[in-house]
């Protein structure tokens, strides 16, 4: 749509021009084109040292480049999306949250997730048994991902690797240290080796930003060259074979700058935040969420996929039932809504919420420059509040929410009630009345499979993921309260991923994975997975083989059996066998008014939609704690053929007219309508009799 | 057999307009509480709205009705004595229980000064000054709960407002079912609801001559 933009000179001014441009236009408002874009000024690549590296030949540093002159680099990096929590590794700040204090940090980078079952080590750990993932495996994990910056260049103390302060602790110092998984060996970490990473700039700035060729080499613990590896497919750079990265002198102009067609640097785009968000497309009839040999994570959660093309257009994966869904995946996207539409940069005067309720204020008319804004950027995105997520903690609720773009109560006409209706239930609630993709179901860390892993299972499909033909049938979400913006609670859809996995009551915190994996293998050398004789005997069939539907704890026997292998193998004193059903409320997918839910009886009824139960996971264990937002809850429903989720309790907060009864009412208005019924039939009856007789 | 003037035009149009408000109220309250069972008139929606309308009605009606009678100062027929607690509604409870199955005579001979027996007293004083209010205080709460929403939520908001709007309704319709069976409990079985139609009373001479 760029000719949009052509000069008036050269449009002519002849008709045929006109139509073109008024065609041009009418299409425009249809697809919602993006604005024009200012070039970014010309970029010299610089090192560490500040020299350019078409002369030196060494790793980009985007301190160097990007910092300097132009942007606060120290600024921008001590963000969230580059700390992932590092800066919030403070005990008060957690229990402040209600996050269970074996958790380093609320964010990913220190906080327990149920879907990897690993645990940031603490720093100031005495005991190997207490060393689960160091910060250099977090990197070789996670870093394809996390931004780099902060938790790459410095150590959990806060020193910068490679200077002469930055020195391990003791043995166990996590920041210098990873566990040998076939000896199970806490082993030192050579930092000179893999070098550090900066806060890679490009991975969201560059639209061919190679996110795979980044997390290639964060996996092989080559951090020095993980920004390089981003430009990957930008033609500036060239993969070396000894793991370095060489410049291409055609990418760079005479003067030295890099040509700015090829780094083409700009705002987010949604591909950039795809890379590691969730399936997120302007247009595409061809979904992929599986990316970099992972899935994306926001549509694994959930099962959101942020694409302005019609369901009905999709030619792959197998959408069942599409050709009834002609209508967009979702209705921002379709609007060409882009990521940072509503996940922008706090202090950026174009976006910036400026209203101030305090002071009865919506426009503050002395407000930032945009140079202020040029030289430091607020990195701590505007985000909304997924609970259970727990992600940037102390900056939840800075988006606009849908009513500051949205007037609600303006449309709606068939809605009475508007307010009432719109405080006790999240928009969501009606306008993703479905989910037409697959997403988690289960992660079973409490039974681990001859591959060394946990079982998991998804819901939405019927076959593989990985696979193309499988058919994905989608699926109807759960209702749960959460809190909104204003703290209130309210009714959110959600997606239900159950975790099963073993506590450690004495340490107060999960059994790590390489301990289950003690308690369940012969060996842990990677490939080599052998179960124990004890648990063969006791989970597998007459032939030795443990198949997946053996691999269940149906009775108090088996589940006191691993329990007792972990004790003697695993070191773990006091384990505990746990069920912990986490909520997804979801955000994205969003269907527009023709969509949206607009039955009343979807809701106002005995079978409400709200209390439509979940299926779980097949292989639950039964007679084990349920853990639900942290606590001890009554939210598994062992009855029927399948354990699904009981949001009864849940939902009890909520008096919902056609479906909430007051057995009390119920019982006392009926017996005395019956007693007045039965009244009035004896005595008529009597009357009829004795005036016959 | 005379006829004698019973119930005035006014009475009886405000008596008939109550009843039909409480029917249509108790049938659109139905298709409320049970919308998937009784989508009476279309959805949930209409339901709520045509409810809102019919109370607002039956409101009016009311007030137009207590206007009524105490201006026409008619109101002490609804006033009980001491004896309406005591002795006559025992006379008038044996009569239903017993003296109607033997041919007794009513204990109470209507006249246009003494329209309602003991026990219709006692029943109209809790309908009229409690249930009545009650569902219309409840009502309107519910109506107002997104033009007052905080005093809307600081009387307990739809889970005391919702229940007990409820149980007020039950308790009209139990009252509704034992009122039209005992209309039926005249010299013939729809005299008395003849009486509430045209307004005479068409009873035994001798009973006339003994309220007159």
């Amino acid at each position: 749509m760029s000719h949009l933009y052509l000069s008036p000179r050269r449009l002519g001014g002849s008709a045929a021009v006109l139509t073109a441009l008024a065609a041009a236009l009418t299409l425009g408002a249809q697809t919602a084109a993006p604005p024009p874009k200012l070039p970014h000024p010309a970029l010299t690549l610089k090192d560490a040292e500040g020299r350019n590296v078409l002369d030196s030949g060494r790793p980009i540093s985007t301190r160097q480049t990007c910092g300097g002159d132009c942007h606060d680099y120290d600024f921008i990096a001590n963000s969230f999306h580059f700390q992932q929590g590092k800066t919030e590794m403070d005990r008060t700040l957690l229990s402040s949250h209600g996050i269970p204090a074996f958790n380093s940090s609320p964010g990913m980078f220190g906080k327990f997730s149920i879907i990897p079952n690993r645990q940031l080590t603490h720093a100031d750990i005495t005991d190997p048994a207490d060393a689960d993932m160091s910060q250099p495996e977090w990197l070789t994990k996670c870093g394809g991902c996390h931004t780099g910056g902060g938790i790459s260049e410095f150590d959990l103390k806060g020193r910068k690797f490679g200077t002469p302060e930055a020195t391990p602790s003791g043995p166990l110092d996590p920041s210098y240290t990873i566990r040998d998984r076939a000896t199970g060996k806490v082993m030192p970490w050579d930092w000179a080796k893999s070098g550090t990473a900066e806060a890679d700039c490009f991975l969201c700035h560059v639209p061919k930003a190679s996110r795979a060729a980044r997390k290639k080499e964060y996996a092989a613990g080559n951090f020095r060259w993980a920004d390089n590896a981003t430009l990957a497919d930008t033609g500036i750079v060239t993969a070396a074979a000894d793991g370095t990265y060489k410049y291409n002198r055609d990418a760079f102009r005479p003067d030295g700058t890099v040509k700015a067609q090829l780094l083409d640097l700009s705002d987010p785009t949604l591909e950039n935040c795809a890379q590691c968000h969730g399936f997120t497309a302007r247009n595409t009839t061809n979904i992929q969420p599986i990316q970099h040999a992972d899935i994306l994570r926001g549509t694994e959660k959930a099962g959101w996929i942020y694409n302005g093309a019609k369901i009905s257009d999709t030619e792959s994966p197998k959408i069942t039932g599409k050709e009834h869904m002609k209508y967009p995946w979702d209705a921002h996207a379709a609007q060409g809504l882009v990521c940072i539409d509503c996940h922008f940069s706090p202090n950026n005067p174009g976006r910036m919420i400026q209203e101030d309720e305090r002071k009865n204020l919506r426009y503050k008319p002395g407000s930032l420059d945009p140079a202020v804004y040029l030289k430091r950027p607020d990195h701590n995105f505007a985000r909304g509040n997924i609970p259970p997520e727990t992600v940037n903690i102390t900056r939840h609720n800075t988006m606009r929410g849908c009513g500051d773009c949205h007037e609600a109560e303006k449309g709606h006409a068939f809605l009475p009630y508007k307010s009432l209706h719109f405080q006790a239930m999240a928009c969501q609630t009606c306008h993703i009345p479905a989910v037409h993709f697959w997403a988690y179901r289960s992660d079973d860390w409490g039974f681990l499979m001859d591959t060394g892993t946990s079982r998991i299972t998804f819901r939405g499909i019927e076959g593989s993921i990985v696979d193309p033909e499988s058919d994905i049938t989608g699926y109807l979400p759960a209702y749960i309260p959460s809190p909104g913006k204003d703290g209130r609670m309210q009714i959110r859809p959600t997606n239900l991923i159950t975790g099963v996995y073993w506590l450690d009551k004495t340490k107060g915190r999960p059994v790590f994975t390489w301990q289950v994996q003690q308690a369940f293998f012969q060996s842990l050398a990677e490939g080599d997975w052998q179960y124990r004789p004890e648990i063969v005997k006791a989970f597998g069939d007459k032939d030795g083989i443990v198949d997946i539907p053996q691999a269940v704890y149906d009775t108090p026997q088996k589940i006191a059996l691993v329990r007792g292998l972990l004790q003697q193998y695993a070191g773990v004193a006091d384990p505990e066998l746990r069920i912990e059903v986490v909520p997804w409320a979801m955000s994205h997918s969003i269907a527009g008014k023709g969509q949206a839910v607009k039955e009343c009886t979807a809701c106002h009824a005995r079978n409400s939609m709200l209390n439509r139960p979940l299926d779980l996971n097949t292989f639950l264990p039964k007679n084990v704690p349920v853990i639900f937002r942290g606590k001890q809850a009554n939210v598994v429903n062992f009855e029927g053929t399948e354990p699904t989720f009981d949001n009864r309790a849940l939902l009890g907060g909520f008096y919902v007219i056609g479906k909430s009864r007051s057995p009390f009412v119920e019982w006392t208005g009926w017996v005395a309508v019956a007693g007045a019924l039965l009244f009035s039939l004896v005595h008529g009856g009597l009357r009829a009799w004795k005036g016959r007789a | 057999m005379k006829s004698t003037p019973l119930y005035s035009l006014h009475e009886r149009v405000w008596h008939w307009l109550q009843a039909a408000a409480m029917i249509l109220l108790i049938l659109t309250g139905l298709a409320i509480h049970y919308p998937d069972r009784f989508g009476i008139v279309g959805s949930l929606a209409n339901s709520i709205r045509i409810h809102a309308w019919l109370g607002a009605a039956l409101i009016l009606n009311a007030f137009l009705g207590a206007f009524y009678h105490l201006t026409a100062e008619k109101y002490h027929h609804f006033l009980p004595q001491m004896d309406d607690f005591t002795g006559a509604a025992v006379r008038q409870a044996r009569f239903y229980l017993y003296g109607i199955f033997h041919g007794e005579h009513h204990p109470l001979d209507v006249d246009p000064k003494r329209k309602l027996n003991p026990l219709q007293k006692i029943t109209y004083l809790a309908l009229l000054n409690v249930l009545l209010p009650f569902q219309i205080v409840t009502g309107v709460l519910m109506w107002g709960a997104d033009r007052w929403p905080r005093t809307f939520e600081r009387v307990g908001g739809l889970w005391l407002l919702g229940p007990a709007h409820t149980l007020g309704a039950y308790l009209f319709l139990a009252f509704l079912i034992g009122h039209i069976y005992l209309a039926t409990t005249g010299p013939t079985p729809l005299a008395l609801i003849r009486e509430m139609a045209l307004g005479e009373s068409e009873r035994t001479e001798s009973s006339a001559e003994i309220a007159e």
